[in-house]
């Protein structure tokens, strides 16, 4: 399934989003950026709640909204479900009035799952009766996600599902819709602000900064971008390393932080760090006086790390030169 | 406590005040959602119309009601042989007339309701497959339905003591048309009857006071449901 969206602008207020970009939506895709960059934005179009002001969008060759042509398949019949940030609950029904909402409107041609097994399946069975006030916050957000998975759409949209859980839950969820996707053969597109998400969820990304695409495709390709770095907090410089290079279980890839990456100039013996890559020093980048960030070709892909001046010229690092990469395995 | 003559008033009251209410209310639903619209051609002749029996006289309500609705007119005249209704001078008229004077109020209740309903609802529906009808029935109805009924409720509070169109178009006839305003009137205007108006009077402030708790009461469970 090919979401495409052909130089398409869309005004809100004040904010404009412009987006050239076509990507597999297979699987997840990921939308990632900083706040402010455009993600609901682009979710809301994909899922006609926002009018094309130029362009065109289709999914799978079927143009859904042509701005010239004044073609536009409005949001409830594009098949497109949508799990918003902050749920959206209906507050006149209850939570199983919520998901028969969704399983009325369902065409009888698509095969979803029935509401108990959903719920069953994302543990709020016993809420079932219950008002949708009073609810906590990743008792909506499962809540909206079962909603959307039994209105059984083509396509599904996540605006920061995972806003409101944190540790455990937050990884559960995340392995929750990887397997969703997976059984139910639904491409995800979800958006997410979380490096670490981003990396574990995604088999394409789609880039933002300032209402604007900068980089989508493979999330190997797009996340080792000099553009993607760019997106990113200091302290979450680093690579995205493909799961099976860390026997990573249900998760696509893992983002290893440069400030997590030990290097050593020779093989390291007698160390309890599980991951250790040998490659070799692609690039030396001088940040600032404090720090040095080293770029390491291994075959687990790049691997970033930042030492300090003082341990470069400890280690005699030089472009071109063999050395070891060390991670902890919990710090992955 | 009541006597029969004011047992039949009160009678009258709420058998107009009431069917008042129902002629109108799905006119006002209509408006009122209209209203609640973002922008739209025409908004402010609708607008206009709406507000309109706040500012007239009553009495020219009641009149215009004459004109367009009395046995004279066409329309009057084909619902008569057609149909054989006959408006003016009965207790159908004085419901259209208070109907009329009562619609402001209830635009303006359940337009409140729509327009505190949180937009983001809707999208959310929509992206459940729910088309814009779909979306009135399920979500714009349900949702701001304790409004709609609080509005119904103060125009019927309203109705009860409406005066002016209804003595116009609907003239005051004992058992039909004669709701408590009128028998007031007619008291008043009847030497050694103070006290017939002084009773009609206590009943009619009680029936207000009643009418307008509820209103409240119901507004209050609209706004707690809708900010759940």
């Amino acid at each position: 399934m090919t979401l495409e969206l052909r130089e398409v602008v869309v005004r809100r207020g004040a904010f404009r989003l412009a987006a050239d970009l076509e990507v597999a939506a297979d699987g997840v895709t990921v939308v990632f950026g900083p706040s402010g960059s455009g993600k609901s934005s682009l979710l809301a179009t994909i899922a006609g709640l926002s009018r094309l002001e130029a362009g065109r969008l289709s999914l799978h060759g079927h143009v859904l909204e042509d701005a010239r042509k004044a073609v536009r398949v409005p949001a409830h019949a594009r098949g497109i479900g949508l799990v918003f940030q902050d749920a959206r609950l209906f507050p006149h029904l209850t939570v199983r009035g919520n998901l028969e909402y969704a399983e009325h409107r369902r065409p009888a041609v698509r095969n979803a799952p029935i509401v108990i097994e959903i719920a069953r399946r994302l543990e709020f069975e016993d809420l079932l009766d219950r008002p949708v006030r009073n609810l906590s916050g990743g008792e909506r957000s499962r809540i909206a996600l079962a909603r959307a998975i039994v209105s059984a759409p083509e396509l599904l949209l996540l605006d920061e599902p995972f806003a409101a859980l944190d540790g455990r839950r937050r990884r559960d969820f995340l392995a929750l819709l990887r397997e969703l996707s997976n059984e139910q053969s639904l491409p995800m597109v979800v958006v997410t602000h979380s490096i670490d998400d981003a990396a574990e969820l995604a088999n394409d990304v789609i880039a933002m900064r300032d209402g604007r695409v900068i980089a989508f495709g493979a999330a190997a390709a797009v996340m080792s971008r000099p553009e993607f770095a760019g997106l990113l907090d200091r302290r979450d410089l680093g690579a995205r390393v493909p799961a099976d290079a860390v026997a990573g279980g249900a998760v696509e890839g893992v983002w290893v932080r440069a400030d997590s990456v030990l290097l050593a100039s020779e093989r390291p013996r007698g160390i309890s760090a599980r991951h250790v890559w040998e490659g070799r020093i692609d690039a030396i980048t001088r940040e600032d006086a404090r720090g040095v960030l080293v770029s390491l070709a291994t075959e687990a892909g790049y691997i970033l790390s930042r030492i300090t001046p003082e341990a470069l010229a400890d280690l005699q690092l030089e472009q071109g030169k063999q050395a070891w990469a060390v991670v902890k395995a919990h710090a992955l | 406590m009541l006597t029969p003559d004011e047992l039949q008033i009160l009678s009258t009251s709420l058998g107009v005040a009431g069917r008042a209410v129902l002629f109108s209310l799905p006119v006002a639903i209509a408006f009122a959602w209209a209203l609640s619209r973002p922008r739209f051609p025409g908004k402010s002749v609708v607008d206009t119309i709406a507000h309109l029996p706040l500012v007239l006289p009553p009495v020219l309500v009641g009149y215009l009601l004459l004109l367009g609705l009395g046995a004279q007119s066409p329309i009057g005249g084909w619902l008569k042989s057609s149909f054989g209704v006959q408006l003016a001078f009965t207790a159908e008229g004085a419901a259209i007339a208070t109907a009329v004077m009562a619609f402001p109020l209830m635009v303006r209740a359940i337009r409140l309701s729509f327009e505190a309903t949180d937009p983001g609802l809707f999208e959310a529906a929509s992206v459940l497959r729910a088309g814009p009808w779909d979306r009135f029935w399920s979500m714009t109805l349900p949702l701001a339905w304790p409004g709609v009924l609080a509005g119904a409720v103060t125009a019927f509070a309203a109705g009860l003591g409406e005066f002016g169109a209804v003595i116009t178009f609907a003239s005051n006839v004992e058992g039909e048309t004669q709701t408590l305003p009128l028998a007031i009137n007619a008291a008043l205007n009847t030497p050694g009857r103070d006290d017939v108006a002084f009773r009609l009077a206590l009943i009619s402030l009680a029936a207000a006071i009643t009418g307008l708790v509820l209103a409240e009461m119901l507004q209050r469970w609209a706004r707690r449901r809708l900010e759940a």
